[in-house]
C-alpha cells in the first residue's frame, strides 16, 4: 500500500507529486465497502514534460495478450531508415493549442482470438533513426496504463506497484491530446493516437514497448502535417465490431473516419461546409482515400465521442451543449439534446447501450435515455465541471430483493472540483416531477414549451432544447471523494479498482472492497476473465433482452 | 485593491447616475410642463407617487440593476421579512477549483444569523435566530460578477490575492430567481487581474466584439474576442479565455486571473 500522506510537509512546487497529496484521504467509503488507494502512476518525478499543462491529460487501458508464435515483428536490422513516405517517426510538427478535455476509455474489450502480431507495420518498417534499438525478448503480454502530459504519451505498467512509467514517446513540438486501444487489431496496429496538429497515427502497442527509444516507431500516419484538417484532435475511437476502421474528432466541429487498410493515395479533399450549423456527410472521391468520410457534425468543437458496445450507435458532445447520437453506418441522426446550459465534455454509454452519460459546463451530470430520447435525470453534486462520466460494468446491486424492472446502474464521474463522485440510478425510483403552474411569472411562457418534456413523444431525428431546471428529476451522489488536488480529466472502472485522473497527468487507482492486497499482480487474469464474461453479453441496443448486473 | 477594478466599476456606474439625474433635474425645471421620460416603472407609479420622490430610471438602471430580496426567517416565530435590494453586481466568495455556478449556488443558499448575528425580530420584539436567503428576484440585463479573490487573512495581518481556480462558462443560467424562466446569459467580458499580490499588478481586459445591426442574432461564429493591454489589442481564440480561470495550486507562476465577469442577458427562447 502506497502511504500517500508521508509527506505532508514536503516540497510545495505545484509539479511535486508530494504536494498533489496533501490533505487527501487514501480511502472512501460506499454501502459495499471502502475503496483504498492502491497505487498511483504519473510521469516521472522532476522530469517535467515540455509544454506540461498545455494539454489535458486522458487515460486508455490497453491489454496486450499472449505474442503469437509466429511474431511478426522484424530483428531490429531491418527497421534502419526506411524512406517510407507515410510511415514515420514522431515528426517535427507546427502549432501549441490548448488540449482537449474529452476522455475516451477504450479498454480491451476482445474476444479471444489471439492474433497480436503484425506483419504489416513490420514489413513496411519504421523510421526512427540508427538509435533505435528492440528488445526483442520483451512480448509485451499484459496491461498497460496510456496517458497523455505536455508532449509525451506514456506508457505505464498498469500491474506494477512502480510509480514511473516504463516508456516515454516524445512528440517534439507537437502534443498527443487523445488515444484509444483495440486489442483485437488484426495487424498488430491497435493503438491510435491524436495530435493537437489534427496529425492521426496508428502504432503497435508492442513495438512501442519492443524499443528502448524515445520516439514513436513503426506509425503509420494520417492526416500528415494536418493536410485535411489541420485543428486539433479532440476524441478518437475505434469503431467496435469494424475491425480497422476508426474516427477522429476535431475542434472545428468535423469528425473523419479512417480505415488502416487504405493507404491514402487517392484524392482526399472534401467539399468546402456551407453551413456551418448543418450536420453533413461527405465521402472521398477515391474508394482508396484515407479519411474515407467527413462528418461536419457542430459549430465549435466536438469535445467527445463515444460508441456503443455494439458499433452501431456514436455519440458525440462538443461546445454547442448538444448531445447527438448517430447510427453510425446509416449516417442518421437519432436523437439528442442541449445541455442546461454551457458545453458539453464527456460521455459515455451503458453497457446495454439504453443509457448515455454526458457532464459539462453547468456542474451536472446528465442522464439520455435512449428509449425515451430525453434527459431523463440530471445529478447534482459537483461544484465545478464535470470533466469525465462512466458506467460501472463491474458492478452489481448488492441484494435481489427487487428481482424485476428495477435495474440499477452504477455510474460515476469526475470534475474540475477534484471529486470522484459515484451514483446508482435505478429508474423506478426516479420521480417525474409533477407539471406546475408557473408561480407567479408569466403564464404564457411556461404552459407550453416547459412542461412538454416529460408529455410529448420525441420523434427521432430531432434535437431537445435545454430543458427547464424543474422539469429533470435530480439525483444525489452516493458517494462525493476529493480524489487528487488538481483538476480531475479521466474516469475508468477495471474488475478491482477504479481510476482517476487529473488534468496534470497524475493517475490514482482505487481499489474496490473486498479486493486483497496482493491480487493486483494478479489483475490480468482478472481482466481477461472479465473480458470473456463481457463477450457472451448480448449487449445490443437493438435486443434490449440483456439488463445490466440484474442481481445475482 | 489598490486601483481596485470593482471599486472603479461601482464609482463609475453610481457617478454615471449621479450626472444623469442631474440632468433630468435640470431638464425638468426647464419644463415643467412635461415631465421627463420615465422609463421601468411605469406611468401609474409615476402619477401616484408625483414626480418627486420617484427616483428617475437612468439606463444603467436599466441595463445593470438587478433586485435581490434580503429574505429573513425568524426561527421562533417563523416570521419571514423581506426587503427588496437593488444591486449593480454580485460580489461572490470563491473557492478553490469550484465554478460561477457553484459560487453563485453558495451565494443563494440559505445561511443561519446566531450567535453575534442575530436578527431583531419585530413581532417577538427581541434579537432571534434566523434564517437568511438571497434569491434573485429580478435578474438584471447585464449581470456583472465580481470575484472575491482579496481577502484579509488574520496569520498575515493583511490582505491576500486568492488565485483559486473559478472556472466560468460561456453561457450561464440563474435558476434560482424567483422568475419563471430560468435566465440565460452569454459572457462578452472580463477582467483580468495580473499579479500576484492585491497591492500592485496590472489590470487586461477581454472582450467579445459582435456584429452589431442585422447580424447580431446571428451565428456566433462571428463573433471573437478581443485582448486589451493597455494600448495593445489582440485578437484571440475563444478557447484563450480559460487560460484566466486560476490556479489549481497555490504556487503558480500564473498570475493572471478573471476578476470581474460580464454577462448579457439573451433574448427568452434564442438558441445560442
Ligand atoms: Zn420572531
Amino acid at each position: 500500500m502506497i502511504n500517500n500522506n508521508n509527506n505532508i510537509n514536503g516540497s510545495m512546487s505545484p509539479s511535486s507529486t508530494n504536494a498533489q497529496s496533501q490533505g487527501l484521504k487514501t480511502y472512501f467509503k460506499t454501502p459495499e465497502g471502502r475503496y483504498k488507494l492502491h497505487c498511483e502512476k504519473t510521469h516521472p518525478a522532476g522530469l517535467l514534460p515540455f509544454a506540461h499543462g498545455k494539454s489535458i491529460t486522458q487515460i486508455t487501458l490497453a491489454h496486450l495478450k499472449d505474442k503469437p508464435a509466429q511474431a511478426a515483428l522484424p530483428p531490429s536490422s531491418s527497421y534502419s531508415a526506411s524512406s517510407g513516405v507515410r510511415f514515420v517517426a514522431a515528426k517535427i510538427l507546427g502549432g501549441g493549442g490548448n488540449g482537449g478535455r474529452a476522455l475516451s476509455f477504450v479498454g480491451g474489450n476482445g474476444t479471444s482470438k489471439a492474433n497480436g502480431g503484425t506483419s504489416r507495420s513490420g514489413s513496411l518498417g519504421g523510421l526512427n533513426g540508427s538509435n533505435s534499438m528492440v528488445n526483442s525478448n520483451f512480448d509485451g503480454k499484459g496491461t498497460y496504463l496510456i496517458f497523455n502530459v505536455g508532449d509525451t504519451l506514456y506508457i505505464s505498467d498498469f500491474n506494477s506497484q512502480d510509480k514511473d512509467p516504463i516508456k516515454s514517446i516524445h512528440f517534439s513540438i507537437s502534443n498527443p491530446i487523445c488515444h484509444a486501444f483495440d486489442s483485437e487489431a488484426k495487424d498488430g496496429h491497435d493503438l491510435l493516437i491524436g495530435l493537437n496538429t489534427g496529425d492521426v497515427y496508428s502504432v503497435s502497442l508492442r513495438q512501442q514497448l519492443q524499443d528502448v527509444g524515445k520516439k514513436l516507431v513503426g506509425a503509420h500516419h494520417y492526416n500528415k502535417d494536418g493536410s485535411i484538417n489541420n485543428s486539433r484532435c479532440t476524441s478518437i475511437s475505434w469503431i467496435p465490431e469494424h475491425d480497422g476502421a476508426f474516427v477522429v474528432a476535431h475542434a472545428d466541429g468535423n469528425l473523419y473516419g479512417y480505415e488502416k487498410c487504405k493507404d491514402g493515395t487517392g484524392d482526399s479533399s472534401f467539399p468546402v461546409i456551407k453551413d456551418q450549423t448543418q450536420f453533413t456527410v461527405a465521402h472521398a472521391k477515391s474508394s482508396k482515400s484515407n479519411p474515407t468520410a467527413r462528418w461536419h457534425i457542430c459549430q465549435g468543437s466536438i469535445n467527445s465521442i463515444a460508441f456503443s458496445t455494439d458499433g452501431k450507435y456514436l455519440a458525440t458532445v462538443g461546445r454547442d451543449g448538444y448531445l447527438r447520437v448517430f447510427d453510425y453506418s446509416n449516417e442518421q441522426l437519432i436523437c439528442g439534446g442541449k445541455s442546461y446550459y454551457g458545453a458539453l465534455l464527456c460521455c459515455a454509454w451503458s453497457a446495454d447501450g439504453k443509457y448515455i452519460l454526458t457532464g459539462g459546463e453547468d456542474d451536472l451530470v446528465q442522464v439520455w435515455s435512449m428509449e425515451d430520447r430525453k434527459v431523463v435525470a440530471w445529478g447534482e453534486g459537483h461544484n465545478s465541471w464535470v470533466s469525465g462520466v462512466a458506467f460501472d460494468p463491474y458492478w452489481s446491486p448488492p441484494s435481489s430483493e427487487d428481482v424485476g424492472e428495477n435495474v440499477v446502474y452504477r455510474f460515476g464521474s469526475v470534475g474540475q472540483d477534484t471529486q470522484l463522485l459515484l451514483w446508482d440510478l435505478a429508474m423506478d425510483e426516479i420521480v417525474v416531477p409533477l407539471r406546475r403552474c408557473p408561480p407567479g411569472g408569466s403564464p404564457t411562457f411556461s404552459n407550453g414549451s416547459q412542461s412538454a418534456h416529460w408529455d410529448s413523444v420525441i420523434p427521432v431525428g430531432t434535437l431537445q432544447p435545454a430543458p427547464s431546471m424543474r422539469d429533470v428529476p435530480k439525483l444525489s451522489p452516493l458517494v462525493a471523494h476529493r480524489v487528487h488536488s488538481e483538476p480531475l480529466s479521466g474516469l475508468s472502472f477495471t474488475q478491482e479498482s477504479v481510476l482517476t485522473a487529473c488534468q496534470e497527468g497524475h493517475v490514482k487507482f482505487w481499489m474496490r472492497p473486498g479486493q486483497s492486497e496482493s491480487q493486483p499482480s494478479n489483475s490480468d487474469a482478472l481482466l481477461s476473465s472479465s473480458l470473456k464474461e463481457k463477450t457472451l453479453l448480448p449487449g445490443r441496443v437493438g435486443g434490449s433482452s440483456y439488463k445490466l448486473s440484474n442481481s445475482s | 485593491m489598490h486601483q481596485d477594478a470593482h471599486e472603479f466599476l461601482n464609482y463609475l456606474l453610481n457617478e454615471l447616475v449621479d450626472i444623469l439625474e442631474k440632468e433630468s433635474q435640470a431638464a425638468k425645471s426647464d419644463h415643467e410642463t412635461s415631465p421627463p421620460e420615465k422609463i421601468a416603472n411605469g406611468p401609474k407609479i409615476a402619477l401616484a407617487n408625483g414626480a418627486q420622490k420617484e427616483p428617475l430610471v437612468t439606463w444603467v438602471h436599466k441595463n445593470f440593476q438587478g433586485i435581490l430580496p434580503n429574505e429573513t426567517r425568524c426561527v421562533r416565530c417563523e416570521t419571514v421579512t423581506a426587503r427588496d435590494e437593488t444591486f449593480f453586481d454580485l460580489s461572490l466568495d470563491i473557492e478553490q477549483n469550484s465554478s460561477i455556478t457553484s459560487c453563485l449556488k453558495n451565494f443563494s443558499s440559505t445561511e443561519t444569523l446566531n450567535a453575534e448575528d442575530k436578527l431583531f425580530c419585530d413581532k417577538c420584539c427581541s434579537l432571534q435566530e434566523a434564517q437568511k436567503r438571497m434569491k434573485i428576484k429580478k435578474p438584471p440585463h447585464i449581470l456583472v460578477i465580481h470575484l472575491k479573490r482579496c481577502k484579509y487573512t488574520e496569520q498575515l495581518g493583511r490582505y491576500k490575492k486568492l488565485s483559486y481556480r473559478v472556472v466560468f462558462p460561456l453561457v450561464l443560467k440563474l435558476s434560482n430567481t424567483v422568475e419563471d424562466a430560468d435566465a440565460e446569459y452569454s459572457l462578452f467580458s472580463v477582467v483580468v487581474h495580473v499579479g500576484s499580490g492585491p497591492n500592485h499588478g496590472h489590470y487586461v481586459s477581454l472582450v467579445k466584439s459582435h456584429n452589431h445591426g442585422h447580424y447580431v442574432s446571428l451565428v456566433k461564429s462571428h463573433n471573437h474576442w478581443l485582448f486589451f493591454d493597455d494600448e495593445n489589442v489582440e485578437m484571440i481564440d475563444e478557447s484563450a479565455v480559460q487560460t484566466f480561470f486560476g490556479s489549481a495550486q497555490e504556487y503558480s507562476s500564473n498570475t493572471d486571473h478573471g476578476y470581474i465577469l460580464f454577462y448579457e442577458r439573451l433574448a427568452a427562447g434564442s438558441t445560442s
